[in-house]
């Protein structure tokens, strides 16, 4: 059996398994063994575990449980409530203003955490309440609050651009960096499509009546502002000690998740019950994570074994002669693809290390292409039948929202980050400006 | 038989859930050295050499212990485009026929340990680095976390198949 033929079978082996709804890290790891004991007999038999040595050694890993621990602890501590107070209050009179406040919430959820989880909890808990009550449509605010949590991956702290820069072998400090701006990029045109969308249908997002508005003195509006301080101080002890070179990366992590239990302390809001569920929550999540990505790491690397990653490029550039930049389209292309149908968090793991020495070897820039994969995987991650954030949705939403209309919310969200994806793939200083101009290239 | 069964899973899943409690505490541990690493090294200057390893150490055991009482938590997310749409039943069947593929990996993940620690400890196998840790300590708590997700594993297969037999066993 040709090598092509045998990687086609792992791949659908792996689907119909997942298709059977077994928990995936068992779907993913016992393909994998099953293949490494057909192809290499004896000699395959520890691959599995060899995959649990690599992790040891992959260091920045650690920041993986320490970034789950302070979204959960974050969400818990009452700094985002002051934080929607502050974007309701000042973009409120606008027709869908609160969507738009939402975005801007989103970002400083996200410049304070690597994941996704923690701005979908504040958001779905605290914006999604308000707008329901004021009438928003519920179909644009649930896409609002999935779009908009889904720049934590992208927007420094990131945990996906740490995995890719383990994978891809770039300087993390680089990666997070570049992804500053095209993360703004993307809440911008979030913003610009809510914007615009309420222009044209008012009653979508109706503005704040003015006998609301009057209750808010203006002592109480700039009072609010002061609710930006404390992200400001965490972000400077996170990302900012980090950037500036005296932190290390893992470090950082801790630094965060210790000046985010500070705050919920000094926020009154830290008790046993908190705490408690932090805990169990983070180490739910992170064993979650950690199991599916030992399990995409022995399929990467019986994918490895075959060859693949010659595999593709031939597949790619000799059969269908396809340019640089059609390789490039493709391989996102694909990615969407996959990241759709397959476990998204697996994809990662086992798709990068095959797509990127083909993106070096045609002379692109690893560190751009991080930021193109991070906005696929926020893709990804968003788009039906199968998508983490879906789950997470459909568990934290009040009741009426249906899983139709999570479904239905994301169509537009995903085109204008299909827009924003483009934008970056065209000009690539979006993201490249920023790292280079601070660590002088 | 019956009442071995149920022991077993019972005795299973009190360790399980005691050694998860247990795992969820060890990111305090982790938090607090790279803390101290950060503030030691850039105020006095005074890096220290175990601080990466130990914290890796940390990391592997936190996951790996922690793996069968997450499994209790229904942490580990399925693909739940058709399976969602099942009867308790019809899961359970399902559960039932790709079961023993998860005790399959499990159990290869766990020879694949055991082979490495008797490695470890044959040869006195140390860390390649400047602090040179022994490697065995860590192997054994890392092959214990396995063997207990493994357990945990043969739990939940025998409860399908009360499942899919429509029995909802305790």
């Amino acid at each position: 059996m040709s090598h092509e033929l045998i990687a086609l079978l792992i791949f659908s082996s792996m689907l119909l398994m997942l298709l059977t709804g077994q928990r995936i890290y068992a779907a993913i790891g016992g393909v994998a063994t099953l293949f490494a004991l057909w192809l290499w007999g004896k000699g395959g038999a520890e691959m599995p575990y060899h995959a649990s040595f690599i992790l040891l050694n992959w260091y920045p890993l650690i920041t993986l449980p320490l970034f789950i621990y302070m979204g959960y602890m974050f969400a818990e501590s009452g700094i985002a409530d002051d934080l929607y107070r502050m974007f309701h209050v000042w973009m409120g009179p606008v027709n869908g203003g609160l969507a738009i406040g939402t975005t801007g919430l989103m970002v400083a959820v996200a410049a304070m955490n690597g994941l996704s989880v923690a701005g979908m909890a504040i958001g779905a808990s605290i914006a999604m309440p308000e707008m329901l009550k004021r009438k928003y449509d519920k179909v644009m605010i649930t896409g609002v609050i999935q779009a908009g949590s889904s720049l934590g991956i992208m927007i420094p702290p990131s945990v996906v651009l740490v995995l890719y820069g383990m994978i891809a072998r770039q300087p993390v400090g680089h990666l997070w960096m570049a992804g500053v701006f095209p993360g703004l990029l993307l809440a911008i045109l979030f913003a610009l499509y809510i914007l615009i969308r309420c222009k044209i249908q008012p009653e979508l997002g109706p503005a704040l009546s003015l006998e609301e508005r009057r209750q808010i003195s203006w002592a109480e509006r700039f009072r609010l502002l002061r609710a930006g301080i404390i992200p400001l101080l965490i972000i400077f002890s996170m990302t900012g000690l980090f950037l500036m070179g005296i932190t290390s990366l893992v470090e950082c992590s801790a630094a965060g998740a210790t000046v985010t239990t500070v705050a919920a302390w000094m926020k009154k809001r830290l008790n046993r019950r908190v705490m408690e569920d932090t805990l169990r929550n983070t180490l739910s999540v992170t064993c979650m994570f950690m199991w599916v990505i030992l399990a995409a790491m022995s399929f990467g690397a019986v994918f490895d074994g075959l060859g693949a990653v010659h595999a593709i490029e031939n597949l790619f550039i000799k059969q269908w002669e396809l340019s640089p930049w059609g390789v490039l389209i493709m391989m996102q292309v694909t990615y969407i693809l996959m990241g759709m149908f397959l476990d998204d968090t697996a994809m990662l793991i086992i798709v990068a290390p095959l797509y990127v020495p083909l993106v070096i070897k045609l002379g692109f820039n690893p560190v751009w292409y991080g930021v193109l994969y991070t906005i696929t995987c926020q893709i990804a991650y968003m788009t039906p039948p199968f998508g983490y954030n879906l789950f997470l949705m459909k568990a934290m939403a009040p009741p009426e929202i249906t899983l139709a209309d999570i479904y239905r919310s994301i169509i537009p969200f995903v085109l204008v980050m299909m827009v924003g994806l483009a934008v970056v793939i065209l000009f690539p200083p979006i993201a490249l400006w920023l790292p280079n101009l601070y660590f002088g290239k | 038989m019956r009442k071995i069964i149920q022991n077993f899973i019972r005795y299973t899943e009190a360790v399980s859930k005691a050694v998860g409690r247990f795992s969820q505490y060890i990111v305090f541990p982790m938090m607090g050295i790279l803390l101290f690493e950060s503030i030691s090294r850039t105020l006095f200057n005074r890096p220290h050499i175990w601080v990466v390893e130990t914290s890796q150490f940390l990391m592997a055991a936190y996951y790996l212990l922690g793996g069968a009482y997450s499994m209790i938590l229904d942490g580990h997310v399925r693909m739940d485009l058709l399976y969602g749409r099942l009867s308790k039943k019809r899961q359970g069947v399902a559960d039932t026929i790709t079961g023993p593929f998860m005790i399959f990996y499990l159990i290869f993940l766990l020879i694949g340990g055991i082979s490495s620690i008797d490695y470890a400890i044959r040869y006195g196998q140390k860390n390649y680095t400047p602090w040179a840790p022994p490697l065995a300590p860590i192997k054994i708590i890392m092959a214990i976390g396995i063997l207990l997700m493994l357990l945990q594993a043969v739990v939940f297969f025998i409860k399908d198949i009360d499942k899919a037999r429509g029995k909802e066993s305790s």
